[in-house]
């Protein structure tokens, strides 16, 4: 039996990975102990979807690297059982029941086959749905796995804390990328310019050229994507460069 | 509009009495089933509609749209009296913490099988706005596990404090929400709607419509 006290505990670590491979390992951590070692996650691709974009729909993945090649390259995500599973009916299965339950044709039953020489013999799977009401896949899978109610219990509770943390540090990604990087040079120029200094003025107190300066206000404001100086100074505002 | 009333404001107004009570029974004894709960007269009441309680009534085209109440954790409530099997050790509690219940949207306001309704995220943006008036910043939930997810999209701090359980043709788990300003953000965000949704005062009678 497992003690709640631990449960939190591997909840904890996974709310504090900073990273997807962080939300990884730790999600992992935890599965282990059942014989759960690899994993993948992601949004369920329609039938049909290319390779390339199949990757965009990962959001958590530390499968081996050769079988995940395999699976993009052999467009095994078509004839995978588990998700065609998922796509008729989104609900927890191990991997051995979706198979059994959905008519396997060759291609599917090669998935599998294919699957056990990477040591994953047996699995895991559970859909969640996030609040744009996109399903998302955990797939989690092993060479001997032991699972229990309890077990699964426990792992459904991680997996739910786990993706909603890649969730998290995927959005924040997206925020940060719009963020334009401006130099130390740059910001100061630009904090300057908002508390009204011109460019002579601004050249003197960091004692540079005011050609200089000029090319610092250019840049940041090219950057910013502005127009003019003030819609400069407002864009650094918003991005938190100038307080 | 989301307006919080007490359960003596709410006793006071029968139109708006005999709403939430009928919603909550249309809702958790013929819809999801908690049989318990059933009563002739189609009006889902409890212990806890006490005089501490808070309602919080959504009111679109001039009729009930959703609700949801608060406890205090301060005196015994639902997850201490009734949900005991869905913590463990002590749960949370204290004046900065409240516990959700009745969470509750009006079918004709639902939008799709999985989506959050505009409905539904006025509640949200509800209890959090009238939280953050009152120095609270907690809020234990018991919800089907799918919530947590959604809790943390919109950048809830979640803790849970149980295992799940199944209680009728349902999966619950009880979860301990914070919250602050940027959960508040984010949830302004998604419904892009960006102005405070809690309003003081009390609601026009039910079925009567603003001319526009």
């Amino acid at each position: 039996m497992i003690r709640f006290d631990d449960t939190l505990e591997y909840i904890e670590v996974i709310q504090r990975a900073r990273t997807p491979q962080e939300v990884c390992e730790a999600l992992v951590g935890v599965t282990k102990q059942f014989g759960l070692n690899a994993l993948l996650a992601g949004t369920v691709p329609g039938q049909g979807t290319p390779g390339e974009e199949q990757r965009s729909h990962v959001l958590l993945c530390d499968w081996p690297i050769e079988w995940l090649q395999r699976y993009v390259e052999r467009n095994y995500v078509d004839h995978d059982p588990l998700v065609q599973y998922m796509r008729r009916t989104p609900s927890q299965v191990t991997w051995s029941d979706a198979a059994a339950r959905i008519d396997l044709d060759r291609s599917a039953r090669e998935v599998f086959c294919d699957a056990g020489a990477y040591k994953l013999n047996d699995g895991f799977a559970m859909p969640l749905v996030t609040l744009e009401g996109q399903v998302v896949m955990v797939s989690l899978g092993g060479e001997n796995i032991e699972l229990d109610d309890n077990a699964i219990r426990l792992i459904s509770l991680a997996s739910t804390y786990a993706i909603g943390r890649a969730i998290q540090l995927s959005s924040e990604e997206k925020t940060i990328e719009h963020r334009p990087e401006l130099t130390p040079r740059e910001k100061e120029c630009m904090r300057w310019a908002a508390a009204g200094k011109s460019e002579w003025e601004i050249s003197q107190i960091l004692g540079i050229s005011e050609h200089t300066s000029e090319k610092h206000l250019l840049n940041a404001k090219s950057k910013l994507g502005a127009a003019n100086r003030v819609q400069a100074i407002a864009e650094a505002i918003r991005h938190g460069y100038i307080s | 509009m989301l307006y919080a009333l007490s359960t003596s404001e709410l006793m006071d107004r029968p139109d708006l009495w005999q709403a939430v009570h009928s919603l909550r029974h249309s809702i958790f004894v013929d819809e999801m089933g908690w049989e318990d709960l059933r009563r002739e007269d189609g009006l889902e009441l409890d212990q806890f509609d006490h005089e501490e309680a808070t309602h919080h009534l959504v009111i679109r085209n001039g009729e009930l749209a959703g609700y949801q109440r608060m406890l205090p954790t301060t005196r015994p409530h639902l997850l201490t009296e009734v949900l005991t099997d869905l913590y463990e050790g002590t749960p949370p509690s204290g004046p900065d913490v409240f516990e959700l219940t009745r969470y509750a949207v009006a079918r004709q306001y639902r939008e799709g099988r999985w989506g959050v309704s505009s409905v539904g995220s006025e509640l949200i943006a509800g209890f959090i706005e009238w939280g953050m008036e009152r120095d609270v910043d907690k809020v234990i939930i018991e919800f089907e596990p799918m919530w947590v997810l959604r809790a943390l999209q919109l950048r809830f701090l979640a803790q849970p404090l149980g295992y799940q359980r199944t209680y009728g043709r349902q999966q619950v788990v009880a979860t301990l929400l914070t919250f602050d300003d940027t959960t508040l953000r984010v949830v302004r965000e998604k419904r892009n709607y960006d102005a405070p949704v809690l309003v003081h005062g009390l609601p026009d009678f039910l079925g009567y419509k603003k001319a526009s």
